[in-house]
């Protein structure tokens, strides 16, 4: 109850927006100004993101959009976040374990899908980012991502007339800086909304779910759902799940400087999981059946690993389908053809 | 509940602004009379009254016995304050400088607006504040393009000192020092009155506070860079050395031009 109310004067606030700016923005865009907007999902939490200094309008959102698909953000000019979080991959890689930057050059974490991260209090594997409208910087500045310096960046982008009207436009700035590109990309991260898949609509009451779509469900919530918590499908604690003796990639523990933290990585949302192979922080496994025979059934005890992941009783070969079967649940078409998510130039 | 609450209120604010930002701007009202403060940071080393602390220069350190040119020395300050004769104290909005020794503009903070009267005491943060190490992209001296912002791990980098050293097993120092929040909070308050001294702030005038900096506080606990000669992360070393420096008497009073 209280979220609807709550939803209510978000959108509320958002089409106030709308009419109060009007006169000043201009054309309102090829949107419907009544039903765009950030909302809600009606079985989600309120969110982390609330638009704090960086109110949300359409010429922002927009502005972020076309950010988030050009080239220009990179040295080379060749590579966008797009490259490594595709829509029709729910905002992930192409199926690959390790993404590659600028002249191939590889990473050494499996780049995760985008969805729902205004939820987020924290951002990638190890959680080291804290606020979204800062973790550009990681991918922008990476030498095996983007590997461009914000100076650099912003003599582009200053140099660039559609650029320098746009920001104009949104943020009524004369020179582009650091500040209002990232608040951009975060108009448009963080409507990276996905609520729509089966699951929600069976959870909404209007589809329904087979019978090893439900057994999976009611495993699921009895032995995943302590760390992969629904709605979000994470928990958002940090974990080692046992998939090494020891962990090369120190994970937490870069953060947080805690020997006990090492290969601990933040629970992964499984929304869109179908879509996303390979899996892991370091994309090890290729199907959703080699994660649950290493992870749920072949966890090592490493001294570290979760100790409640290790008590818990194998699963079976059916447990194992009908668990494949509720997390196909969780692939949300809708979200992967939304338009107003989609490369704003093709 | 609360959180609800909280968010609530935000909404109800982002209303209230978008009414007051998207109206048609009324004539401001009568202008208070002001004037203007700078504090000066004449950088020393050594000693009180030492000699001047200079970049790319051999100056040896006192407690450590360590040859050290400095390359780059920047801070961060922030959150300053000045007390009035009357005790109350009068709150700079949005004061957040980058000291960089090799910007000798950045080394007089202006304080402008500031209301007519007398002052005893300037009151200020060492680093920056917590609220915003965690509040997302941010402007003016915080700017990412000062390079003072840790994008791995966020949170700013609050003192950046570089710098080359024959007593160093690579020949060179970099510490990287930050942290905000738990036992890797390296924030200090720091309270500096004027020693009897009063800062009368007059209309249309810029009255000048001179404080000395003394850079070489940092090893005040910190071993020698022969034994350690960079520091990258939040933690323990970086909070020994830092507090050397913030928490101190590194920085103190020197005179008032009015
Ligand atoms: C070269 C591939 C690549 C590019 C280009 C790239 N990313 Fe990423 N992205 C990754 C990888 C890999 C990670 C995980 C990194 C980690 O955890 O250390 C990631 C993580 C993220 C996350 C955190 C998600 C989470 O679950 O915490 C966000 C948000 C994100 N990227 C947004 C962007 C944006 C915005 C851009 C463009 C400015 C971008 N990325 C460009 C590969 C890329
Ligand atoms: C103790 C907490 C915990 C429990 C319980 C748990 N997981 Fe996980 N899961 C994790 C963590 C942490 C990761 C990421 C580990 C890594 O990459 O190193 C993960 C990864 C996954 C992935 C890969 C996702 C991706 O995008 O890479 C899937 C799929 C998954 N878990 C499914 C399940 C299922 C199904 C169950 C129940 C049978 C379950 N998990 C139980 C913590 C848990």
């Amino acid at each position: 109850m209280k979220q609807i109310i709550f939803a209510l004067i978000l959108i509320s606030a958002v089409v106030f927006n709308f009419v109060s700016c009007k006169k000043k923005d201009g054309n309102v865009s090829t949107y419907n100004a009544t039903n765009w907007g950030f909302k809600i999902p009606a079985n989600f939490p309120l969110p982390n993101y609330t638009f704090e200094n960086n109110a949300q309008t359409i010429d922002r959102f927009g502005l972020g959009r076309l950010l988030f698909y050009d080239n220009i953000l990179s040295l080379n000019n060749k590579i966008s976040c797009s490259s490594c979080h595709a829509p029709d991959h729910a905002f992930s890689d192409h199926n690959v374990a390790l993404s590659a930057g600028i002249g191939g050059v590889l990473g050494t974490r499996n780049a995760p899908s985008l969805s729902n991260l205004a939820w987020y209090p924290a951002f990638m594997w190890d959680g080291g980012v804290n606020h979204i409208e800062v973790q550009p910087m990681v991918p922008l500045t990476s030498p095996t991502e983007m590997n461009e310096t914000m100076a650099n960046i912003l003599a582009k982008l200053n140099a660039n007339t559609n650029y320098k009207n746009l920001f104009k436009k949104a943020y009524d700035v004369d020179v582009i800086t650091d500040q209002v590109l990232l608040q951009a990309l975060a108009q448009f991260t963080s409507m990276l909304i996905s609520a729509d898949s089966k699951y929600d609509q069976y959870i909404a009451g209007t589809a329904s779910f087979t019978d090893a779509e439900k057994t999976g469900l009611d495993i699921f919530r009895n032995k995943c759902a302590g760390c992969h918590t629904e709605p979000l499908f994470t928990n958002f604690s940090y974990e080692n799940i046992g998939l090494d003796m020891v962990s090369v990639d120190l994970g937490r523990q870069l953060i947080t400087q805690n020997p006990l933290d090492r290969g601990k990585f933040r629970v992964p949302s499984l929304r869109n999981v179908a879509k996303t192979y390979p899996y892991m922080h370091d994309g090890r496994f290729f199907t959703l059946s080699q994660v649950l025979d290493h992870h749920i059934n072949g966890a090592l005890n490493n001294g570290i690993t979760d100790s409640t992941l290790l008590q818990l009783t194998p699963l079976t070969s059916a447990e194992k389908l009908d668990i494949i079967q509720f997390l196909n649940t969780l692939t949300d078409i809708q979200f992967m053809v939304d338009p107003s998510l989609a490369d704003p130039t093709h | 509940m609360k959180k609800n609450q909280i968010t609530f209120v935000l909404f109800l604010g982002l209303m209230v602004s978008q009414l007051t930002s998207c109206k048609k701007k009324t004539p401001t009202p009568a202008v208070v009379e002001t004037g203007t403060v700078t504090i000066n940071l004449n950088h020393k080393w050594g000693t009180a009254n030492g000699s001047d602390f200079k970049l790319d220069t051999t100056l040896v350190q006192p407690d450590t016995g360590d040859s050290l040119n400095f390359t780059t020395l920047e801070y961060y300050v922030s959150n300053f304050k000045l007390k009035k004769s009357d005790g109350t104290w009068w709150v700079h909005p949005d004061s957040y400088f980058l000291v960089d020794l090799s910007n000798p503009g950045s080394l007089s903070l202006n304080l402008t607006n500031v209301p007519l009267g007398t002052y005893t005491d300037v009151n200020f943060t060492m680093g920056v504040d917590s609220l915003h190490n965690v509040s997302g992209a941010q402007g003016g001296a915080l700017s990412t393009t000062n390079l003072m912002f840790w994008s791995w791990n966020s949170g700013y980098i609050m003192l950046k000192v570089e710098g080359i050293s024959n007593n160093s097993q690579t020949g060179s120092f970099a510490f990287h020092l930050g942290g905000f929040s738990g036992a890797d909070n390296i924030v200090t308050d720091k309270q500096i009155s004027f020693s009897g001294s009063s800062l009368s702030v007059s209309s249309n005038h810029t009255s000048k506070v001179f404080l000395q900096v003394n850079p070489d506080w940092l090893w005040h606990s910190a071993p020698s860079v022969s034994v350690l000669n960079s520091i990258h992360v939040p933690g323990s070393d970086a909070k020994t050395m830092a507090l050397g420096f913030f928490a101190n008497n590194s920085i103190t009073f020197d005179h008032i031009v009015e």
